[in-house]
């Protein structure tokens, strides 16, 4: 299916390239494993655009970071290849008046889970990948063997497996029928609560070990696509002063505290943060429990409703919840 | 930076059980700290000279004062450092008096903690700035909200030294509820011969601006140079060529409208002016009971007014007026009796309300000043009166005395024997609140020259029998069960604040206590301000009042405001927002949670987007610094990195 959805990729960009200037979408890498972010400029490199369970990368955060896609040109718009997460971040950056909805062609391509790539390279018996493909509850990996029938639910990514929006929540194109999402509202944060249910010598025990191996290199926040200071990052400000580039686990800690607050009522979970981590420190559950709280507390959820105010980001005394 | 500290004593006050001596010689070893000494009243002259003489014996560049709460004594020590040639924001108080000495007496963890205190201010200061305020001009005009007597007596004083005032009113008429009052207390004069003399002033003076009918859409602006939108409510009389002659009234075919003057004790024509003294005397079309609104048809009023001014087609507009300081003067409601099922709900006709009682002893009442029951117009022999309805009473949320309630059924039970000179009165009450000029005398009269019977107690019950109401009650002084029958139960119903009042003070930025009554910016030595600066308060808005007190405050208001506008500019504060340029990333987060419109976004020449604060709009709340991912709006004199310097001190 995904080879048909790639077909109909094609045709879609190809039908529509005329109105664009640039079209983000995912294209081979350097492996068959590993697809990266593409920019379609022109029709001949329309036939480089792939759809896959490997194509991992959420594509928002060129919209508005640099280096990123270059403002369209006068009556064109951008195209944008987006999964049901990725859809959430563009409607957050659209609330936040970062980018503006007329000026993006949304393609949509409902979901049926992306792969942990580190997690199936881990995987004994295979060798030399050529694709993978998703049917039903089955990966099908090709490799020098021949086809391997692989469990989906061991190689999906966390952020996949919680997944409850894998249909994009807006798109001007869809590519597909829409696909049922794994996960009920009411478990999206199993994996929140079941840290929770620890003690909190259990908890500080887990998260020291875990922040303790972080490197302060800052790749969850470049792939975040709603953390758009970049350079002006207060990581690595010295004014004003909240971090010092002290290597210990304290600055760690605030680090991804501010990280995860400066993301309050906004994180949309595409799950980049912690994809990226080259320590694979879980840091998207810092964000998960804030939205927990966001929606108990405000009954808000990051990134569904265009027209929505996120919850931090308006003053009102009428507050419900409050 | 060579900084000096100077730890107050305040006498006993914090030397009791803070050992100031040892606070100050551990100052000794803070960074920068050149000069600490401690001191019996540092707020005193000799204290403020001593520390004027230091920063010039020492070159001081910076100050700490360890003493009371700045918000006693930090303009005063501000002035103090300012004299001596330093700039007032060079200046750090550490609370060791309301968070320290007064809490707890364990003399050596109190030491501990104002060692700490005053370290933390050290360490701030060592990142303060020197700021400097601007000058804005001030518009001399004044906004007052509310037309009761408190807002009158403003408006007129405001009127009387020269400056232009906007009234605004939301019912049809001036006058407030004293304008629905038969007698006064404890004097006994007609409330609308001593308010209507007032009331026609309010309209014949040049400067007053009256919009009755209107209500406060938004406020915007701060000190000195507010915009106000008002909403000029849709009449559907045009008020510019009413005349007030009343025909409409009189032939409007729909009688079934409420008579909220009267307080629902008769009906009102859809088409009606409120009571004959109502200024302004206009005509006002109640939409509910209009036949043209409700059936679409009849035009009676439109066909028969003399000057054509009903205009079926108005709407609500809103108009701008910009003024420089307000005073708020919204009044109280009456508390709904209702709640009290033991009182019968508001179920029984002949249990009324202080206020409805106030209607039916009053000559332009319903019953034209004769005392009738409701429920079938006969005059009553047997009147109970029931004080602290909704006052006093923690169960229905209303612990606090409304103050009033006392002194009017002392007043209308004496209006009630002169009345009726063969009816008994009979009080239940908690206790006799009579605090007043003359007050408790007024009261001894009504006990003693009128013979009106005052049984300590509360009711718990009244119920029907008959055609009579039964009151059952215990008389606490003769420790006893009392049964009265009654023809008339009058409830002494409290006050509580105006509904509507917790919106207002939204759109001012006022604060409201939990009963939704104003803040004072200081119960006793601020009691006409609030802490927003411009704003003020006058009357039962505030809390509780009686007429003079409301009148007092009226006038104090006015006073206020005629000192703010004795200058001609106004300073700034310089504790506002400010964007570094280099840092914003021009996400405009800030804008969003702005709650004083005070940030907007500008373009660089280089096509950048960044934000800038209006700073005189900035209130200095801090939310935007709060938002700001990079922290590139900072708050003025608390900079995250004067915070963090304290916290890291805290922590260290």
């Amino acid at each position: 299916m995904e080879a048909s959805a790639t077909t109909r990729l094609h045709q879609e960009v190809e039908a529509s390239i005329g109105r664009l200037s640039t079209v983000l979408g995912w294209g081979a890498g350097y492996d068959p494993l590993h697809m990266t972010p593409l920019f379609v400029r022109s029709p001949e490199d329309i036939a480089r655009l792939v759809w896959n369970p490997l194509c991992v990368q959420n594509l928002t955060g060129y919209l508005v970071k640099s280096p990123g896609v270059q403002p369209p040109e006068e009556g064109k718009k951008i195209g944008i290849c987006v999964r049901g997460c990725d859809s959430r971040s563009l409607v957050a950056l659209i609330q936040e008046k970062l980018i503006s909805r007329e000026n993006l062609y949304i393609i949509g391509i409902p979901c049926r889970g992306t792969v942990d790539i580190r997690r199936l390279m881990n995987e004994s018996g295979l060798s030399n990948i050529r694709s993978v493909r998703i049917e039903k509850d089955l990966l099908i990996v090709d490799d020098a063997n021949g086809a391997h029938n692989l469990p989906l639910e061991r190689f999906l990514a966390r952020r996949c497996l919680r997944c409850r929006h894998p249909n994009p929540v807006i798109h001007d194109v869809l590519l597909d029928e829409p696909v049922t999402p794994r996960t009920t509202a009411e478990d999206a944060y199993r994996d929140v609560e079941s840290l929770e249910a620890q003690s909190l010598d259990q908890r500080r025990a887990f998260w020291s070990v875990e922040l303790d191996r972080c490197l302060r290199c800052y790749a969850c926040r470049n792939a975040c696509p709603l953390c758009i200071c970049q350079n002006r990052c207060i990581a690595e400000t010295r004014d004003p002063r909240w971090l010092t580039q002290r290597v210990n686990l304290p600055e760690k800690f605030l680090y991804h505290f501010i990280h995860a607050l400066h993301l309050a009522g906004r994180c949309t979970e595409c799950g980049e943060c912690e994809r990226v981590c080259p320590m694979e420190i879980p840091v998207t559950l810092i964000k998960e429990k804030l939205n927990q709280i966001t929606r108990d507390l405000l009954h808000y959820e990051a990134g569904l409703d265009p027209e929505a105010v996120p919850p931090l980001l308006t003053f009102n005394p009428a507050e419900a919840g409050i | 930076m060579r900084i000096g500290v100077f730890v107050c004593q305040c006498g006993t006050n914090i030397a009791g059980t803070v050992d100031t001596e040892a606070v100050a010689r551990k100052a000794l070893e803070y960074a920068d700290v050149v000069y600490a000494t401690s001191y019996v009243y540092t707020c005193s002259e000799p204290g403020q000279q001593e520390i004027q003489r230091r920063i010039k014996e020492m070159d001081l560049q910076g100050v700490v004062v360890a003493a009371c709460s700045p918000r006693m004594h930090e303009p005063t020590f501000r002035r103090a450092v300012e004299r001596a040639g330093l700039n007032r924001y060079m200046f750090e108080m550490a609370n060791i008096r309301e968070h320290v000495s007064w809490i707890s007496t364990d003399k050596e963890a109190n030491t501990r903690k104002a060692m700490e205190l005053v370290h933390m201010a050290v360490a701030k200061l060592r990142f303060n700035q020197p700021l400097f305020s601007s000058k804005v001009p001030i518009n001399k005009r004044v906004l007052i909200i509310g037309a009761g007597v408190a807002g009158i007596q403003a408006a007129l004083d405001c009127s009387d030294g020269g400056l232009d005032v906007v009234l605004v009113e939301k019912n049809p008429s001036i006058g407030g509820k004293m304008a629905q009052l038969d007698k006064t207390f404890p004097t006994i004069d007609c409330s609308s011969c001593i308010l209507g003399p007032k009331m026609v002033d309010t309209a014949q003076k040049e400067n007053i601006t009256l919009y009755a009918c209107s209500e406060v859409e938004s406020v915007a602006g701060y000190v000195g140079n507010f915009k106000v939108q008002i909403r000029k409510k849709a009449t559907y009389v045009d008020w510019n060529a009413c005349t007030g002659c009343g025909e409409c009234v009189q032939k409007c075919p729909s009688r079934k409208a409420p008579d909220t003057f009267n307080e629902n004790l008769s009906n009102a024509r859809a088409i009606n002016i409120p009571f004959p003294q109502a200024i302004p005397k206009k005509a006002t079309i109640n939409r509910d009971y209009c036949l043209h609104f409700t059936r679409g048809k009849c035009g009676v009023c439109k066909k028969i007014c003399p000057v054509r001014a009903i205009d079926y087609d108005m709407q609500d507009e809103i108009v701008t007026e910009e003024v420089g300081a307000i005073i708020v003067a919204t009044g109280y409601d009456l508390f709904d009796h209702s709640v009290y099922g033991e009182y019968g709900g508001g179920r029984y006709p002949d249990v009324i309300s202080g206020l409805q009682y106030e209607r039916i002893l009053s000559a332009s009442g319903p019953f034209g000043g004769h005392i009738k029951r409701p429920s079938d117009g006969s005059e009553p022999k047997d009147i109970v009166f029931i004080a602290c309805v909704g006052s006093r009473d923690a169960s229905v949320g209303r612990p606090y005395c409304s103050g009033i309630c006392c002194m009017y059924i002392a007043k209308q039970a004496i209006l009630t024997k002169d009345h009726l000179p063969d009816s008994n009165c009979y009080v239940f009450y908690m206790d006799i609140r009579s605090p007043g000029k003359n007050y408790d005398e007024f009261v001894r009269r009504a006990q003693e020259e009128y013979g009106v019977q005052y049984i300590r107690g509360r009711v718990g019950k009244v119920y029907p029998r008959g055609d009579r109401l039964v009151v059952q009650g215990a008389d606490t002084l003769l420790g006893i069960q009392v049964e009265v029958e009654a023809d008339l139960v009058v409830l002494a119903t409290g006050v509580e604040a105006s509904s509507g009042a917790a919106e207002l003070a939204e759109k001012l930025r006022i604060s409201y206590d939990q009963y939704g009554f104003y803040m004072e910016s200081h119960p006793k030595l601020r009691p006409v301000e609030t802490n927003t600066a411009g704003v003020y308060l006058a009357g039962a808005c505030q809390g509780p009042k009686d007429i003079p007190a409301s009148v007092a405050q009226g006038s104090a208001a006015a006073a206020k405001i005629q000192a703010l506008f004795a200058r001609d500019v106004i300073e700034t504060d310089p504790q506002v927002a400010l964007v570094n340029e280099r840092t914003c990333v021009g996400c405009l987060k800030c804008i969003m949670v702005c709650p004083f419109g005070a940030i907007q976004s500008k373009t660089l020449r280089d096509g950048s987007i960044k934000a800038e604060v209006l700073a005189s709009v900035c209130q200095g709340c801090g939310l935007c610094n709060a938002t700001c991912p990079p922290k590139a709006i900072q708050l003025q004199h608390a900079t995250d990195n004067q915070i963090l310097a304290e916290l890291n001190t805290l922590c260290a």
